[in-house]
């Protein structure tokens, strides 16, 4: 399906974010579930909302679709104002809410030819080439309470698309998948991301958001606490260095020392250094080295490090820690 | 026909006709696809109908002088008062499912994420359930007005008056029990429960009010009291057993669908999915 051929002849909708929130908020009794959101994704990416369990983001994701209200706050999908427009909304955005449910005694063809009955008619002429894409067209005709937990996934997806979505709204859509259906469902989405569709992607799992987005937003106890691109997110992060030298015992004890030094932690192949955050990196590296040499140390191996995805996140959260 | 030429059919269908409504289409697909319901909706209208006439061919065969002739009008009476308790019995079953299967199953909330009117979602059920419950007592029906009017012998046979005002009076008799379950298990959220408390109310806590004649005029507000009233009075010999004005009947009859299903649908669009 092209963008072209989605937009079926309707003025397809054209801002620069397809989902903006602004102080959005859930209460649950005296608990915030999602506390003053302001979150802006990005039209055609894969953004990764993450976040560790229970830091809101299926309330979030939920309140979007319109499956429970918000407590104050405004959001808009496609720039549609929510929930006041929202059925014309979500006529193009497919979702995945935590697990898809399905009626089991239906066959997969006929879960979709419910769903399509409250989308628009065209829907029904989109479900074998959903069933294609995600590869049920064999298995379509078979009760779905035969499907194993990955085909349900899948199908979940094919429901998605009966909408033709400018907008997938996916929450931990690889949950129970095994590493191969997981290396496909990553392989999906950014075939999604290609056609311009844009992918809003929950997780806690940051390696797979890392792998599949270009954008994140992290989320801690109901706060959006930075977003981004990943690059800059990762950048932003204290510098890292990867050493070893000819005595990585004696190296730890003189790193130990070095002022510019925050953390300097023994691993299998070296020694992992994490700066302060306001030295200046290269800098510091020249220093180190220099350091090495007055101790007599070969240095073996030097590589300024990207910190991943999963340091920013553990940094970020940590401070948050402290500072509560 | 295979599966897959059903639902290419139903494909078809729903894209190209607006003749029915394509929710109403889906809420058919996903009652009449349960097996065990529908098994059970048709084990309860049809299957004791034609049990109970082959029984009384039987008896009338082997002691005529004893046992009448097996149809007629009495005995179309009393097919009649079988038909209908088991009748709002499937009408309980299928309402229930009908109100509360999206929920149970976790589909509504994938319904609601089309973006797809809560009230319409819920409006769609209505026809669904009365279709279906309506064909099932029909075919009931069917058997008893041939059999009582083709093994009537020398008895009386039910007129062609009688037998449209019966179909019609047992279609409404259903339909109130239907839109009662639905309303009820929309509202409540459990098929389980609804079918528990709607059948007990129905067939045991309903017909004690109505002897209870310490209550007055008060047994008006019971639903069957009303709908005895609007029935053929052939069917009741004996007379109704609440004698009530028809107008009040009709309001009676009115309040028992339109408040369950006002219930069922103020709770479907304000629930959280």
């Amino acid at each position: 399906m092209s963008i072209q051929a989605r937009t079926n002849g309707r003025k397809a909708v054209s801002g620069a974010f397809v989902v903006e929130t602004s102080g959005l908020t859930k209460r649950f009794g005296e608990r915030v579930a999602v506390d003053d959101v302001e979150l802006r994704v990005p039209r055609g990416s894969a953004f990764g909302y993450l976040g560790p369990n229970g830091a809101g983001k299926t309330t979030l994701i939920r309140m979007l679709l319109g499956l429970t209200d918000a407590t104050s706050g405004t959001m808009q999908l496609l720039g549609r104002p929510v929930p006041a427009d929202r059925a014309a909304a979500l006529a193009r955005v497919g979702a995945i809410v935590e697990e898809p449910r399905f009626h089991g005694y239906l066959t997969g063809r006929e879960n979709l030819c419910v769903i399509a009955a409250a989308r628009e008619p065209e829907a029904y002429d989109r479900i074998d080439g959903a069933l294609a894409r995600v590869g049920l067209s064999q298995r379509a005709d078979e009760h779905v309470k035969r499907y194993s937990l990955g085909m349900r996934q899948r199908l979940g997806v094919a429901r998605s698309l009966l909408a033709d979505p400018e907008l997938l709204i996916l929450d931990e859509p690889t949950n129970g998948l095994d590493p191969a259906g997981i290396h496909e469902f990553r392989d999906m989405i950014r075939g999604f991301v290609a056609e311009g569709r844009t992918v809003l992607l929950s997780s806690h799992l940051l390696d797979e958001v890392e792998k599949i987005c270009d954008q994140v937003a992290i989320v801690d106890r109901g706060r959006v606490v930075m977003q981004g691109s990943i690059e800059d997110l990762a950048a932003d992060g204290a510098p890292t260095i990867l050493i070893a030298t000819s005595d990585d015992r004696r190296a730890l004890g003189v790193l130990g020392q070095h002022r510019a030094v925050e953390t300097a932690t023994a691993e299998l192949d070296g020694i992992r250094l994490t700066l302060h955050c306001d030295v200046q990196a290269e800098g510091a590296a020249d220093d180190i080295g220099r350091r090495m040499f007055e101790a007599g140390l070969a240095i073996r191996h030097f590589e300024r490090a990207r910190a991943s995805l999963e340091q920013r996140f553990l940094e970020i959260t940590s401070r948050l820690e402290e500072a509560a | 026909m295979s599966t897959t030429t059903i639902t290419a059919e139903l494909q078809r269908t729903h894209s190209r006709s607006p003749r029915r409504p394509r929710l109403v289409n889906a809420e058919l697909l996903k009652l009449r696809k349960r097996r065990g319901l529908i098994l059970a909706t048709f084990a309860l209208t049809v299957l004791p109908m034609i049990a109970a006439y082959i029984i009384l061919v039987i008896l009338h065969a082997t002691e005529p002088a004893k046992h009448g002739p097996p149809g007629g009008l009495e005995n179309f009476s009393g097919s009649m008062y079988v038909l209908t308790q088991l009748g709002v019995v499937a009408a309980i079953l299928l309402g229930a499912t009908a109100g509360a299967g999206d929920l149970g199953s976790g589909v509504f909330r994938e319904l609601v994420v089309t973006g797809r009117s809560r009230l319409a979602l819920f409006v769609a059920r209505v026809p669904a359930g009365l279709g279906l419950v309506v064909a099932a007592v029909w075919a009931g029906f069917t058997v008893t007005a041939v059999a009582s009017t083709v093994l009537a012998g020398s008895l009386e046979a039910p007129g062609a008056g009688l037998l449209v005002e019966s179909a019609a009076w047992l279609a409404i008799v259903v339909g109130v029990a239907l839109l009662l379950a639905l309303g009820v298990s929309s509202a409540v959220g459990s098929r389980g429960t609804t079918i528990g408390v709607v059948v007990a109310w129905e067939l045991v806590l309903m017909p004690f009010l109505l002897q209870m004649g310490t209550l007055g005029s008060l047994r008006e507000l019971l639903p069957f009291a009303a709908l005895e009233r609007v029935g053929p009075s052939a069917l009741f010999d004996g007379g109704v057993a609440v004698p009530m004005s028809l107008s009040v009947a009709i309001a009676v009859i009115a309040a028992w669908t339109i408040v369950p299903l006002a219930a069922g649908a103020w709770r479907t669009v304000n629930r959280d999915a």
